[in-house]
């Protein structure tokens, strides 16, 4: 068991060092989220404009940033590790390789949380935007369901990039519709109602209703029903991503497809 | 549960086949044969070579052994365990290494690779720790081991990916065209350092085309073509195949298919195959009398500019050339 966590936070460890030499990841953690953060702050921090809405200017931009790295940055890594001619090399250790893509999604979610901090940096210092009436309880909670639906998502999906090349040129096309779907940037219930369903599947969704409800005075949210569906929704997400692992290790022995760049 | 088993390797009715598609708009399947039912059966500490073209199945049957591929029916089994379903077990017991520059993390040092993998083999830190610093002074890496890959030369690349094959000290360790891209004298240091680990009891398994490196390092070797097994043996039992045959080599300019054609119809003749030597074309041509031959010579290569005209004894890549001709 000890070795099986050495082996995790070695690939934790090994990712975030290959990270930080990568210009995409970089990009991905400092100038997607700023470019939201600042015309979302620039539309809400208007003279006249300001209220509510804009703590959505405030923390749209981070999330925006910490979903993009989480939701694709396991199929970048899986990518890479193709490209290295790695990815049959760790595929052919005795860790399991949950247990390596567990370490690397561990280190795209610490490298997406970084997106928060230029983008609330230039929300206060650029924009001199506050958020006075946030629940420092409330919010840390949301924060970390919120945490835990990115995690779950980034588990469900790195083992597809793994087993299907056309999945990383194809999540990355879906990438902001999914941000609209989540209400990153702006309410959910501003989607037309067949949207707002679609959703309703998506457990980042529910956290950041959550998220920004606790930014309010507004006590009349139902904190406790988004919190559990976010959770309930992870869950699902990482049983389908137990499957995708057990499918992983069966059809990629059969096609050969690991060794393709 | 592994099974007794007197074999390193066990290979029995091995058939893999692989499926692809041919087309853009009118998509169809189509199977590719990689192996086709082989037998193999290696002793421990035996080092031994498997040579055939390129898309012969040699790969293939390494990734089967190793655990990357699974056969289509057959059983193949190392250390007496099923490489289909006891991977794990197979796995902390076997290294390998695959030819090529691919395989490592270029933008990190050769000493954060071996540690990478060295957790990921799952070696607790204090064995680990001692073993890599081994690995990097048997291997010549000393001094160079907080480089970054990508400034490495081939052949430290290659050794580096050894020392990351021999982690977990391997019982079998398969090694997959380990020399191509090597220059002569980076290669000649791999097939010693091979040979070194062979003698040192380690079951090894290669795949090569360089006929010279099995010859010269191999206890035992067979020859795949097609996914097929053509021959078995040791390098010795496989040069007898042609010990009755001569082999002629001429230097010539500007050979034309026809004349290859004159050549292959002589009496005797059983291969011509025509490669390039410096501004010269080399034409080998294997065959029951050298002494018959010359004497048609001058007749069937009639216009051609003959440039030197020499006769020697088969080597081992003679065998190899007639049983792939055989078998082709």
């Amino acid at each position: 068991m000890i070795t099986l966590v050495r082996a995790a936070y070695s690939a934790f460890y090994m990712s975030m060092r290959l990270r930080v030499v990568s210009p995409f990841a970089v990009l991905a953690w400092l100038f997607f989220p700023l470019i939201f953060a600042v015309v979302g702050l620039y539309v809400l921090a208007r003279p006249g404009t300001a209220g509510p809405q804009l703590v959505y200017g405030v923390l749209g931009g981070g999330l925006v940033g910490f979903f993009g790295v989480a939701y694709l940055d396991g199929g970048l890594s899986i990518q890479n590790e193709r490209w290295n001619g790695t990815l049959e090399q760790i595929f052919a250790v005795p860790t399991p390789l949950w247990v390596i893509l567990l370490g690397k999604v561990c280190g795209s979610i610490l490298w997406g949380m970084l997106s928060f901090v230029p983008t609330i940096a230039i929300a206060y210092f650029g924009f001199h935007a506050l958020v006075p009436h946030l629940d420092a309880g409330r919010f840390a909670i949301s924060f970390g369901v919120l945490t835990l639906s990115m995690l779950a998502i980034a588990l469900a999906l790195t083992p597809l990039y793994a087993l299907w090349r056309w999945a990383l040129p194809m999540f990355n096309g879906f990438e902001f519709g999914f941000c609209i779907l989540c209400g990153f940037m702006f309410p959910v219930t501003v989607l037309p109602v067949w949207a707002q369903g679609v959703a309703g599947v998506l457990a980042p969704t529910w956290a950041t209703r959550a998220l920004y409800a606790s930014t309010t005075n507004d006590g009349s949210h139902d904190f406790g029903a988004w919190w559990l569906a976010a959770i309930g929704l992870s869950v699902l997400y990482i049983f389908g991503a137990l499957f995708l692992y057990r499918l992983i290790d069966r059809r990629a022995r059969m096609s050969g497809e690991l060794a393709l760049a | 549960m592994s099974r007794p088993s007197d074999s390193a390797i066990e290979v029995t009715a091995l058939r893999k086949t692989y499926a692809s598609h041919r087309g853009t708009f009118r998509r169809t399947r189509v199977e590719t044969v990689g192996l086709d039912g082989i037998d193999l059966a290696i002793q421990p500490g035996e080092l031994y070579g498997l040579l055939g073209p390129n898309g012969a199945g040699k790969t293939t049957t390494v990734k089967i052994l190793t655990t990357l591929l699974l056969p289509d029916s057959g059983e193949a089994r190392v250390l007496g365990l099923d490489v289909v379903t006891q991977t794990d077990a197979v796995r902390r017991r076997i290294g390998f290494v695959f030819g090529g520059e691919r395989g490592l993390y270029w933008r990190l040092s050769g000493l954060d690779n071996l540690r990478y993998f060295a957790d990921l083999y799952r070696i607790p830190p204090d064995v680990s720790r001692r073993r890599i610093a081994e690995l990097i002074e048997r291997l010549g890496l000393s001094g160079r081991e907080r480089d970054k890959v990508e400034i490495y030369s081939r052949g430290m690349k290659q050794r580096l990916h050894l020392a990351r094959g021999l982690l977990n000290d391997p019982e079998v360790l398969f090694l997959d065209e380990p020399t191509i891209g090597l220059d002569p004298v980076g290669a000649r240091e791999l097939r010693v350092l091979v040979r070194e680990l062979a003698d040192a009891g380690k079951t090894i398994f290669l795949t090569t085309h360089y006929m010279f490196e099995a010859d010269s390092i191999c206890d035992r070797i067979a020859v795949i073509n097609k996914g097929r097994l053509v021959a078995e043996g040791t390098p010795a039992s496989i040069k007898r195949l042609v010990e009755d045959q001569g082999v002629v080599e001429v230097e010539v300019e500007g050979i034309s298919p026809d004349h290859l054609a004159g050549l292959r119809s002589l009496p005797g003749v059983t291969s011509v195959s025509v490669g390039d030597r410096e501004l010269a074309q080399v034409v080998t041509v294997r065959c029951t009398s050298p002494t018959d031959l010359m004497t048609h010579l001058g007749v069937v290569l009639a216009g051609v500019k003959l440039q030197k005209v020499s006769s020697r004894e088969p080597t081992l890549e003679d065998a190899y050339v007639q049983l792939i001709a055989e078998s082709s």
